[in-house]
Formats: structure tokens, C-alpha cells, sequence
């Protein structure tokens, strides 16, 4: 069963005097564990077609199936359900809360799910561990470079073994060699846990990573492009 | 100084730019200056009231005695004038109003009931300056003249001794040689009055008839008189000393009465302490404005001074805006104040309290008075504190560093 | 522990200067309000009890009519054996029997028109100050015996001493006329003009005899153990009536009705004024927490995006207000109470003070008592609208959409 299925998605936004079309007729089909890249110049409708695959944003007409479930109709409330329990995001910047450590961090998505505290703690360790950020734990995202900052936000994103992880250029704001250590990580996690990668990005570096590439110009996919085959 | 229509509009500007806060800020404001004036107008306007009830009690602004008369307020110490030298040292135009009177003790009889009263034998036309009577509304009629033989009592007095217009009641009272003097009088008139332990202890008779009735020839026991400020009695007790010699004494009215000479002062401080308060309130909200205002535009004020302002504009700016602040709320609360006292200024009617304002000496109707002395006071207080309270955030954004505003992040 | 409250916590202080500042504000109103209430419950306390401890009492038994006509006709009959039998019934011995006419009081040089009480010697220095503030002299002894006290101003209007004589003329019960010659074995003074002017004592055996009063009275002062204490006695006393007699017992209320009203108005003037205080507490809170949420608007986005609820934000600011809340609670409350007992120890008092509580029965320098409600009841409603005013900024959250947020900032 495909992680993500969309079935002719539009969306059309309006700017200061003018209508742009940032989903025009969007249809598109994610297998479970894939990798899949979203590519495209700034404002090219990636990161509006990852919040429609997010339940973040509803599109103007179109179908939205996530997880076998169709999701373009949910309330808000499910929809929060939904990401709660299913979904995971990695943003570019400001993910985390600031006035909570790493480890709190990852412990509040739990606490917000009904994770009981003991099993809370032991979790957000481990998955801090699995990032490579042992013994970071209890620092907050101001005492932590970028990159750190990033991974915490994965570790949360994984913790709870959501189906799918969609990330918005997740490296825009990282160096090079952290930059690919990112990316590392997401490939190992994709393989580790067959979880569903969905990253939007412009950067080559973070596509040359991917599975799959789809290419989007103007709110439409021009190109949808297989490589390292596994 | 040149800066000066820059640094308005920049403040004006950054008020409104998160105007939800302004609004709040001004809301808060616009609050506190309404209460301010609204409770300082209900209390002048009932120490007014209480004031003028207690001085139109025959004390007026200035009044003059025998000096033994105040402790002894008896016949024996009557004044050492007639009539005839008091109008020789006073004219009538020198004051807005005097009058002299005979004031002492007496018993009243009807049939049934007997009471201790005051008696006032006066003169009825220069005395409504003075009167807590309204001549107008006496039932029946009031004393046509210093002549009259009638007496006017008060309706409680009346009530008391089961009595009424028309029918006779006994005056008793002491003349100069400690005998009794008494006579027969008809009541042609009942009076009411704000306080109603007036009407119990005052009565009224014409002042000839009362001086034939004490057999006390052409004195008085009493001169009083009435300048134009209650306020400010100097001008009438020093033309009324001037005129005596030294066989008087010439008191103020709040020397006799200490009691509404205290409230008045104590009314007076009142109504700054708690123009202070209000303001030290609403000083945690303003400099919290400020400080919040500043921290959001670090980075521009950071610009602002690498691109040449000088730290003194900065401060003049935040300073600025927390004037404007204030004087919006300012304004917006002293008209919110004017329309409402206005309307109440014809009086609030408290009657359910009657006895107890009694008991404070004022009556049961609050009239409600907007000074334009007191609103000043009020703005010009709150003015001067808040510009003091914002001086400290607009030092501390005065004194960034341009670099370290600029890169300064959460 | 609970990761929420930890969050809701360290909220508050991200801005520390900020918090401090609206607590600052909370903790001021607070001290003023537990400070001004304790003043005043105090001093309320002591009008009542001073203004009934001079005359009136907790409560008197009358005939019907008298409070207001106070006609020499309206008796209480056989008042000194039901006097008696109310001290053995209700086990006190705070009753006293009294008479009261009106009549000119003569010295030799001076006749004055007073009211005159006819009183138990033995009883009526346990439920009235009068004879306690006896001056020069001594206070009456014997029943019987033709004596008098009076208050210093009237003395002196009269220009007697102890020891002088003077002349009493009345009427009687039955209106027939009523003299007697009495000697001043003691002066009071209250100072309070009031008092010291207008009335003299005689002992009641002795005026029942010159008014021809065959054994009845005015009036019979009862007084509690307290204020409240008086109020269980009431039915008591009520019990012990007779029943074929047509007699009403007043209580303090009725006997001094403007005490009552002044201070409801003192208090309604009060309270409007602590009500602006609180407004402008409620409006720094609000806006605190409004700039609070504002701010953090990405950060919210975030979060929501994580799959939290809207609601649950909106929760997070509620205990964020409440936690600000109870620091300026207890603040306030502690400053409030030091405040308060600092002042209780030294007094309080401003000028002008002196003269106007001469008026009420007041003394000149006040000792608030720090009590229960004064501590409690200020803050509370601080505290109550803190949480109200927090409302507003939390509803707004439930309109936060997750994209539209995290292009905040």
C-alpha cells in the first residue's frame, strides 16, 4: 500500500494583486519506505504540496490519502490526531522549544501522546543516542549548533515511529559536512526503520541522497526520476 | 532639537504598530484616569456640600464674639456692640453677606413635650446668605422681618413636641441677670432641612422680638460674615479685624469647627494619594510597554545608530512615545470623566445611606463636582511619573551598542 | 515530572524582567488591599463597638414607638424587677434598667434644658463608658440618693463644681409637674462635645420617685460578650418577655441607625476604588500575556504542527497565567501581611486624622489587625481577574492556523 497518495491537487494563493498557482493539478504516489526528494526553485510549490501530504494545509479541490486514510476532509482536530500519531516534520529552522532541553524536547511530543513518564524517559534517551547526540541531552537548543539542533528535531520527528517523515529543506541553514551528516542520518533511519522520507529541497547535495527526485516548476511535477537503486 | 518632528512621528509610528498592545495600554490608561477624576469629583463634591452645610450652619467664613461666648455660649456673653456701632463698622457692600444675630440656648413647650433647642433671633433678609433654610420652602411662611412674632420651627421639632402651624408653643431662656424670660409664640412656618438634627435644635424668631424677649436692649451674641472662597478666608477675617477693637475675637470658620477644617485637608490629600496610587499601578504596565517596545526593535534601533542617530534621540524617542501614550489614555479618560459626571453632577440620590452620611455631616443627595484645578492635577501627576518611569528603558535602549543590536537574536 | 508545567514555568521566565514587572503589579495591589482592608475592618470593629459601648448598647428593650418619640408615656413597666430577671435567667450581669426625661437642669447662675436618664449605679458602669470616664468626683452609689453627674462642658455651662447644687424641673409620667434638687457628686468627660453637653445621670429609684413613674421605665440595656455574641442572646432575651406586656427589643441597628449606613458607605466607596485597582492589574496581565503568545507564534506553529491541539495551547497560557498568578498571590499576601503587622506594632495615622475620629469614636492613631479575610480577600480577587484577563489571549490561539504561524516572526 502506497504511504502517500495524491490525486489531483490544486492550490492557488493569492499575493498582494495576484492569483499564483502553487498546486496546479498535482497527482503523485509514495510507496512505503521510500526516500523521495520534492525539488524545486524557491516557490516552486514543494513546500506547499509537503503541508497538503502533512495535513498542515488543505488544497483547493483534489484527494489527499495518507496512510490509507483519506485526510482531505478531516477536521482540524483529526487532522492533529493524525500528525500526533502518524506524522513526522523536520523543519529549517526554529523546530525545537527553546526553553526546553534536548531530551524534554523529544519527551513533550510523548507526554502529548499519553506516553506514561518512566517508558518517556528511557525512549528519548535511546533515540537521542541513535541521532548521535549522546550526552547532549540535557542542553538547550541555544547551547547547541545547528546541526545538533537539527538532529533533536529528527530524534523527535522518529521517536514515536511515525509512517512518514517529511522534512522542509531541512539543511538550508547547515554547512556543507553537516549537511551531509543530516542526510546520513536520514538514510540510515530510512533503512533502519523503513520509514517514509519526504524532503522537500533545492540543494543537489541533499538530492543526491534521495531514491527518487520530483521535479516541480510552477506548482506542476515536470519530472519524477529514479536513481540509487538500492 | 532639530530631530524633534522626526522622533514624534517615529514614536507616533511605533505606537500603532502593534496596536493591540497600544490599544490595551491606552484602554488601561483611559481606566485609570477616569477613576481618578470620577472619584475625585464625587468626593469635593460631597466635602463642597458638607462645607457649605456646615458653614451656611450660621458659622459663615468669619464670625465674631464675645470671647468667653465660645466655651459659654450664653447671653451673659453677648457681644460689647449694638447694633447700631456693628452697621457703623460694616457696610454691606464690603462683604457678600454679614448679619448679626442673637444665638443662645432655650427650652421649647408645646402641651405635650418639652425640648432643649438653639434659638436664632435674626434678621431675615441679610441672613439668607447664611441660612441652611430655603426661605421659599418653609411651609407656611418664614420670619417676614426682624419684627416678626412668630416663630419658625423645624418639621422634626414640630413632630416631636405634637405640634403645627398655628398652633402656640413657649420659648424659655435666660436674660443677663440670670432670671427666666419666656413668652408665648404662634409657629408660622415649618422648615426642613439637609440635615435633620438641624431641624431638631434650630429655632427661629425676628431678632427685635428676640432681644425684647431677653430684655438685652440693642446687642447680639453673634457677628458673621461671608466672603466669596470658603477656601480662602484671609481677606474677610483681616477687614472684619481691622474693624473691631480688642474687646472680640474674630474666628475662622474652620477654627470653630475643626472637624470639617480636618476633612477638608484630609480630602485634599486624599485626592493626591490616590492619584499616585492609580498611577504606580498602571507604572508596571507602561514600563513594561516600553521594555517589551525596545526588545522587539533592537536590530532597528541597532541600524538606527550605525547609520549616525545619536543615543540621545533614541531616549528622546522611547521617552516621547510613552508621552504620547499617555496623553492618548489621558485625554480619551478625562472626556470619558467629563460625560459622566456631568450628567450626575444634578445630583446622586444616596438615600438608602441617609443616616449614616448624617453621621459624616453630609446629606443624602451627592453632587458630584469636576474641578478643572483637580483634572490638572490629575494629568500633570501622571505626566511627570510616567516620564520619570520611562526614563529607565529609554537608558537602557539609548546605551546598545549598534553591532551587538543588530546580531542580537532571541 | 510533568513536562507541561515545567514548560509553563520556564515560559514565564524567558522574559524575567517582564514577569517581574506584572507580578510587581500584583504584589503592589495586593499590600495596599491587604494593608487598607485590615485598616478597615478595624476600624469599623471599633465605631461600632466605641459609638454602643457609650450609651445605646448591643441591644435595648422598649415599648413600641419610643426609639422614634421618646414620649415619657411609652414605658417599660416593673423595669428594674425585669432587669433582674433577665441578669439571672441569661446568667450576666450586663443588664441595665434605665429612664430618661427631658428637663431644665438649673445652677444658680444658669438654667439649661437637658436630657436627664435615671440608671442602675450598680449596673449601668457594665454596659456604658460614661461612668467610667468620671473625671473629677465620683460616679453615682445609691439609688435613692438625690445625687447627679454630668458631662464637663455642661458643667461648665453651668458653671458648677462636685459639690454644688442644682435645681431639676420636668414632667412627670402622668404630665404633673416634677422637681427635685440634686447635688453633683461627679463629672464625665468623653470628649466628644456631644456627649459632655447634653445629658446628666441621676440613680433610677430616685427619678422613678421625682417623675412619678410607679415603678416603670424606658428602657433596658442588654449587652453580649460581643457583637455577635449579643445577636445569639436576642431570642433569649425575647423569651423572657412578658407576654402580656406589648415590649420590642431593638437591636443596634435600629438603636444607631446611621452606623450602619456609614459604614456601607464607606465601604461602597472603598470598594470601588479597589475594583480600579484590580482592573488595572487584569489590563498589565493581559497585556503581558498577549505579547507572550504574539511572540511566540512560530514556536506555536510548530508545535501544532507536531499534532498538538489548539486547546491544549490554549491550556499551557492558562497555567502560565496561573503560575504568574500565584507568584504575586503569595508575594502579596506575605509583603501585605509584614506590611500590615509593621503597622500594627507602630500604628497609623495622617494629618487631620485626630479631629475626625474624635467624630466617630475613633482613637487618633489606628492598629490594623492583620485577620483571615484581609489577607484573603484582596489577593483573591487579583488573583481570579489575572485568570480572566488570560482568557482572551488563550482563545486567540485557538484560531492559530500551523503554516500561517510559522510565517510569523
Amino acid at each position: 500500500m502506497a504511504a502517500v497518495r495524491c490525486v489531483d491537487l490544486c492550490k492557488t494563493y493569492r499575493q498582494g494583486d495576484q492569483d499564483i498557482k502553487a498546486l496546479d493539478h498535482v497527482s503523485i504516489e509514495i510507496e512505503s519506505g521510500g526516500f523521495v526528494c520534492l525539488s524545486a526553485p524557491s516557490g516552486g510549490g514543494k513546500t506547499t504540496l509537503l503541508n497538503a501530504i502533512g495535513g498542515l494545509d488543505i488544497p483547493d479541490s483534489g484527494e489527499v490519502w495518507v496512510a490509507g486514510q483519506r485526510i482531505d476532509q478531516m477536521s482540524k482536530g483529526q487532522l492533529a490526531d493524525l500528525r500526533l500519531a502518524n506524522i513526522g516534520f523536520v523543519f529549517q529552522a526554529y523546530n525545537l522549544i527553546p526553553v526546553l532541553t534536548a531530551r524534554e524536547n523529544v519527551e513533550f511530543v510523548m507526554q502529548v501522546q499519553g506516553v506514561p513518564a518512566a517508558e518517556r524517559r528511557g525512549k528519548a534517551v535511546a533515540i537521542l543516542d541513535e541521532v548521535g547526540l549522546r550526552g547532549l541531552e540535557d542542553r538547550r537548543p541555544a547551547e547547541m549548533s545547528g546541526g545538533q539542533q537539527q538532529r533533536v528535531a529528527v530524534a523527535r520527528a522518529i521517536v514515536s515511529k511515525p509512517a512518514l517523515v517529511l522534512a522542509d529543506e531541512p539543511t538550508a541553514n547547515l554547512d556543507s559536512k553537516t549537511s551531509d551528516g543530516l542526510m546520513e542520518l536520514f538514510t540510515e533511519l530510512n533503512e533502519h526503520h523503513n520509514t517514509t522520507f519526504v524532503i522537500a529541497t533545492h540543494d543537489q547535495r541533499v538530492m543526491a541522497f534521495a531514491r527518487r527526485v520530483v521535479h516541480m516548476l510552477d506548482g506542476r511535477i515536470v519530472d519524477d526520476v529514479e536513481q540509487n537503486a538500492a | 532639537m532639530r530631530m524633534l518632528p522626526v522622533l514624534f512621528r517615529l514614536a507616533w509610528r511605533y505606537l500603532w504598530r502593534n496596536h493591540r498592545r497600544t490599544l490595551i495600554m491606552v484602554g488601561a490608561i483611559t481606566v485609570g484616569a477616569w477613576a481618578m477624576i470620577f472619584m475625585t469629583s464625587l468626593t469635593r463634591g460631597m466635602v463642597d456640600q458638607m462645607v457649605r452645610d456646615g458653614i451656611s450652619v450660621l458659622p459663615g467664613h468669619v464670625q465674631v464674639h464675645n470671647p468667653a461666648y465660645l466655651d459659654d455660649p450664653s447671653i451673659a456673653n453677648r457681644l460689647p456692640y449694638t447694633d447700631a456701632e456693628l452697621r457703623q463698622m460694616f457696610t454691606d457692600d464690603e462683604f457678600r453677606a454679614w448679619a448679626s444675630r442673637v444665638r443662645v440656648p432655650a427650652v421649647v413647650s408645646s402641651e405635650r413635650e418639652s425640648r432643649g433647642v438653639t434659638l436664632l433671633g435674626i434678621d431675615p433678609e441679610p441672613e439668607r446668605g447664611f441660612s441652611f433654610v430655603d426661605y421659599d420652602a418653609v411651609e407656611g411662611r418664614f420670619l417676614d422681618g426682624p419684627d416678626d412674632s412668630g416663630i419658625v420651627i423645624g418639621k422634626e421639632l414640630a413632630d416631636t413636641l405634637e405640634t403645627g402651624v398655628g398652633k402656640r408653643i413657649v420659648l424659655m431662656s435666660q436674660d443677663p441677670d440670670n432670671e427666666i424670660a419666656d413668652r408665648g409664640f404662634r409657629i408660622v412656618g415649618l422648615f426642613t432641612a439637609n440635615m435633620p438634627n438641624f431641624e431638631k435644635s434650630y429655632v427661629f424668631i425676628g431678632k427685635h422680638t428676640a432681644q425684647k424677649m431677653l430684655r438685652m436692649g440693642d446687642t447680639t451674641t453673634e457677628a458673621v460674615f461671608l466672603g466669596d472662597d470658603y477656601r480662602n478666608v484671609e481677606p474677610t477675617w483681616e477687614r472684619v479685624s481691622a474693624a473691631v477693637d480688642g474687646g472680640v475675637v474674630v474666628s475662622r470658620w474652620y477654627e470653630i469647627d475643626t472637624y470639617l477644617g480636618a476633612m477638608l485637608k484630609v480630602m485634599d490629600g486624599f485626592v493626591l494619594v490616590w492619584v499616585v496610587v492609580i498611577f504606580l499601578a498602571l507604572s508596571f504596565g507602561l514600563v513594561n510597554t516600553l521594555v517589551m517596545a525596545v526588545f522587539e526593535r533592537i536590530r532597528e534601533i541597532g541600524l538606527m545608530l550605525a547609520l549616525g542617530m545619536k543615543p540621545s534621540s533614541i531616549l528622546g524617542q522611547i521617552v516621547i512615545e510613552s508621552m504620547l501614550l499617555l496623553l492618548v489614555g489621558l485625554t480619551i479618560g478625562n472626556l470619558l470623566a467629563w460625560a459622566t459626571v456631568v450628567p450626575l453632577e444634578g445630583g446622586i440620590d444616596i438615600s438608602v445611606v441617609a443616616k449614616g452620611m448624617e453621621m459624616f455631616g453630609a446629606g443624602s443627595v451627592l453632587y458630584p463636582k469636576l474641578y478643572l484645578g483637580d483634572v490638572i492635577l490629575a494629568d500633570v501627576v501622571v505626566l511627570i511619573l510616567g516620564f520619570l518611569a520611562s526614563l529607565s528603558p529609554a537608558w537602557r535602549a539609548s546605551r546598545y551598542e549598534p553591532v551587538e543590536a543588530i546580531t542580537k537574536v532571541e | 515530572m510533568n513536562i507541561i508545567f515545567r514548560l509553563a514555568w520556564r515560559n514565564i521566565w524567558r522574559h524575567p524582567r517582564r514577569t517581574w514587572l506584572t507580578a510587581g503589579a500584583m504584589v503592589f495591589s495586593n499590600v495596599l488591599l491587604v494593608f487598607m482592608i485590615s485598616l478597615q475592618v478595624g476600624m469599623y470593629g471599633m465605631m461600632i463597638d466605641n459609638t454602643l459601648q457609650v450609651l445605646s448598647g448591643h441591644m435595648q428593650v422598649q415599648a413600641p414607638g419610643y426609639n422614634d418619640e421618646q414620649k415619657m408615656r411609652q414605658i417599660v413597666p416593673d423595669v428594674v424587677p425585669l432587669a433582674d430577671k433577665l441578669r439571672r435567667e441569661l446568667q450576666i450581669s450586663t443588664v441595665a434598667a434605665r429612664a430618661w426625661a427631658f428637663g431644665l437642669v438649673s445652677s444658680e447662675e444658669r438654667t439649661y434644658g437637658v436630657g436627664v436618664f435615671g440608671v442602675e449605679p450598680d449596673f449601668e458602669p457594665e454596659v456604658s463608658t460614661i461612668p467610667g470616664l468620671v473625671k473629677s468626683g465620683r460616679y453615682l452609689s445609691d439609688s435613692g440618693a438625690s445625687e447627679v453627674v454630668l458631662g464637663a462642658v455642661l458643667a461648665r455651662n453651668l458653671r458648677v463644681e462636685v459639690g454644688d447644687e442644682l435645681t431639676l424641673l420636668g414632667s412627670g409620667r402622668d404630665g404633673s409637674f416634677a422637681a427635685a434638687v440634686l447635688t453633683v457628686v461627679g463629672i464625665f468627660e468623653s470628649g466628644i462635645t456631644d456627649i459632655d453637653r447634653n445629658f446628666a445621670e441621676i440613680p433610677l429609684a430616685f427619678f422613678q420617685d421625682t417623675f412619678y413613674m410607679d415603678g416603670a421605665g424606658h428602657q433596658i440595656v442588654v449587652n453580649g460578650a460581643s457583637l455577635d455574641d449579643a445577636k445569639l442572646l436576642e431570642p433569649r432575651v425575647e423569651a423572657l418577655l412578658p407576654a402580656d406586656e406589648d415590649l420590642v427589643i431593638l437591636d443596634w441597628d435600629a438603636l444607631q441607625p446611621g452606623l450602619k449606613q456609614m459604614i456601607q458607605a464607606d465601604m461602597s466607596s472603598a470598594f470601588f476604588m479597589y475594583f480600579i485597582l484590580v482592573i488595572l492589574v487584569a489590563f498589565s496581565v493581559l497585556n503581558t500575556q498577549l505579547m507572550s503568545v504574539l511572540e511566540r507564534t512560530h514556536e506555536f506553529g510548530v508545535v501544532l504542527a507536531l499534532g498538538l491541539r489548539a486547546s491544549r495551547l490554549g491550556r499551557l497560557v492558562l497555567l502560565e497565567t496561573t503560575m504568574m498568578g500565584l507568584l504575586g498571590l503569595v508575594l502579596g499576601v506575605l509583603f501585605g501581611a509584614l506590611v500590615t503587622y509593621w503597622v500594627s506594632i507602630n500604628g497609623f495615622a495622617y494629618p487631620g486624622m485626630a479631629e475626625m475620629s474624635a467624630m466617630f469614636n475613633l482613637p487618633s492613631r489606628m492598629y490594623p489587625r492583620v485577620t483571615l479575610l484581609s489577607l484573603s480577600l484582596g489577593p483573591s480577587v487579583v488573583f481570579l481577574f489575572t485568570l480572566f484577563a488570560a482568557v482572551y489571549p488563550a482563545i486567540r490561539l485557538r484560531r492559530l492556523h500551523p503554516v500561517e504561524a510559522m510565517r510569523a516572526n
